[in-house]
């Protein structure tokens, strides 16, 4: 299969304040380099400040890069082309209360991105927020509702919505698992895995439950302090973790400990 | 002897037209040294729960229950003065997102110091000043903070999540509770920290002998730490019993799709296979259905499940459905004569 999404030598640094005579620069993510095919799922985990959102940023061209570069099917996105971008990079975010603008309807919401990016006519428009309202199971006439309507686990379905709803390539989900009750999160897994197998998506999962990972993801990166300190195939660095803070945080989670006790 | 025994304990939202039960007979008891956890998704009452055991609530809400004792003392046939004073001293509480719950304007170490209590401090006037400076010491000293000095001098954005935390826990340590509840304590916090603090509530457990009531929502999260777990859904009671039980030998239907549908605990299903969930989302408050309040979700309900199951008994394994899952035949038996 050939590759989606390539990202070589991503880095982003920042200029520290201070006096104009010792300008000192912080690397926060330092040279990435990954590829994703179509109906793969690449898991990112790591601690806290290790880069893990500022690669979600970066991929979708919230900010700009400081050097490195993304092709798309072979096509290099430049930091101007947004157009371009957005269609095919779409971003879910964690708390999706706060991402849904409260004063709009869901009609509104969902027709926004196509008015900016498409050339459908008001009807057309309708019909296919209509298609992906009942895409991620909920009504077509759900879309005359205001977003205060719906529970936590129906807004999280209203992102997905926003997301799918121009046909992208990429998924990024930024901890948009982790603020839901569990049984509405296996039904949002569900869901992103029906809606993968249909689409072809290929998602970007940043996580930190390694359970939702080890079921999710075919492939892992760790990140540490900005580097990629060690990546491979999901299975083989659940089982065989090789770098330090990789087996610190599968020790954490008692990952290892609560599949022995269950055996028991 | 049991530490805490609360039976049918129901809250009321008092309401213009109509009074809403926002939990519903819920039974729950703790013997010393215990590590319970409550869990149950949002909306399911386990905070309102805890509040009501400290007696926090405040006049909206309406509480009753057919017993509450508190070490063999009966709580309800006190006046609220007296409850409260008993419950002051046995009993603490920890909240979820430590930082919005510590003072913002004053420094650590003087919120610390007012948690300590005159009764504790001996000798002169001259002389408590140095005394609670070291009693607050002592305090982060036994939450695992070793830097006390600049702990004591910082204001609580300065410090991180689980050092907030940590001081939280200091503040409740402050009066030597015999239980401690804590109320989603690692809600939103790293998996890292999370470990931190789960560590340090369970040594606290083991060297003092505290009982710790653990109320989260996710059942995969705290079953390493627990002894015992009961499980709520939308207020009512729907399974007790110890944590091998709950895990193992689910028998309401709603913890059995809790277990199912996290995928720790399930590591012998494929990847990307699909988990097993409930249809639906939890009922709001405002229309309830009527019975078990599962029963619209619920795989094996049937016509007896709009009348409200009552509590049956499994050798202590306690649940409250019209039709349990049973592995054992003779079980099965029982419960249908």
């Amino acid at each position: 299969m050939t590759e989606l999404l390539k990202v070589q030598g991503l880095t982003k640094s920042y200029s520290d304040k201070g006096s104009w005579l010792n300008k000192s620069r912080t690397t926060v993510l330092d040279s990435i380099s990954f590829t994703i095919e179509a109906h793969k799922t690449l898991a990112v985990i790591g601690e806290t400040g290790s880069g893990k959102s500022t690669l979600a940023r970066l991929l979708v061209g919230a900010e700009p890069a400081s050097s490195g570069s993304i092709f798309l099917n072979g096509q290099e996105l430049k930091s101007g082309s947004y157009k371009h971008r957005c269609q095919h990079i779409r971003m879910i975010f964690q708390d999706s209360g706060t991402t849904l603008n409260p004063s709009l309807t869901i009609k509104q919401l969902l027709d926004e991105p196509l008015k900016l990016n498409t050339s459908l006519d008001e009807k057309k428009r309708t019909e296919l927020i209509r298609k992906t309202l009942q895409k991620v199971g909920l009504l077509g006439d759900h879309m005359n509702f205001y977003p205060h309507m719906f529970s936590g686990g129906q807004k999280q379905r209203i992102s997905l919505a926003r997301a799918i709803i121009l046909q992208p390539q990429v998924i990024i989900l930024d901890e948009a698992l982790a603020s839901l009750d569990p049984s509405l999160r296996s039904q949002m897994i569900n869901l992103l895995l029906d809606l993968q197998q249909q689409m072809g998506l290929a998602y970007i999962l940043i996580s930190h439950n390694l359970g939702i990972i080890r079921h999710f993801s075919d492939e892992i990166m760790v990140l540490s302090l900005g580097k990629v300190i060690e990546s491979g195939k999901t299975l083989e660095i659940m089982t065989k973790p090789q770098h330090k803070i990789t087996q610190k945080l599968m020790m954490d989670q008692s990952f290892q400990l609560r599949a022995k006790k269950l055996k028991k | 002897m049991n530490l805490l025994d609360i039976r049918n304990l129901s809250i009321e939202l008092i309401h213009d037209e109509e009074n809403i039960l926002a939990v519903d007979k819920v039974s729950l008891s703790m013997k010393e040294g215990e590590v319970r956890g409550l869990v149950g998704e949002s909306g399911s009452g386990k905070s309102l729960l805890a509040q009501a055991i400290v007696a926090v609530l405040d006049d909206k809400w309406h509480v009753h229950a057919d017993r509450f004792h508190w070490r063999g003392i009966d709580l309800l046939r006190l006046s609220m003065p007296e409850r409260k004073a008993i419950l002051s001293r046995d009993v603490a509480m920890i909240f979820q997102e430590p930082m919005a719950c510590l003072d913002p304007t004053t420094t650590v170490g003087e919120q610390l110091a007012e948690a300590i209590d005159e009764s504790q401090l001996s000798g002169f006037f001259w002389q408590k000043q140095q005394q609670r400076r070291s009693a607050v010491i002592k305090l982060l000293h036994k939450v695992g903070i070793k830097k006390h000095s600049e702990c004591i001098k910082s204001y609580p954005h300065q410090l991180t999540e689980a050092l907030c935390q940590r001081v939280m826990i200091a503040i409740a340590l402050a009066r030597q509770p015999i239980l401690l509840i804590a109320d989603e304590p690692t809600a939103a916090m790293e998996t890292t920290n999370q470990g931190q603090v789960f560590r340090l509530l369970a040594s606290l457990n083991q060297l003092k002998n505290m009982a710790i009531l653990l109320i989260s929502h996710d059942l995969e999260n705290i079953t390493h730490w627990t002894n015992t777990i009961t499980v709520m859904y939308s207020g009512q009671f729907v399974e007790a019993g110890t944590t091998e039980q709950i895990f193992n030998k689910a028998m309401h239907p709603y913890t059995q799709a809790l277990v199912d549908s996290s995928p720790m605990a399930n590591l012998h299903l494929p990847a990307k296979s699909r988990l097993m969930t409930l249809p639906g989302s939890i009922p709001i408050l405002q229309h309830l259905p009527i019975g078990c309040r599962l029963g619209p979700r619920c795989p094996r309900a049937q016509q007896d499940c709009v009348k409200a199951p009552s509590v049956s008994s499994f050798h202590g394994h306690k649940v409250s459905c019209h039709f349990p899952l049973l592995q054992n035949p003779k079980l099965q038996k029982a419960s249908r004569a």
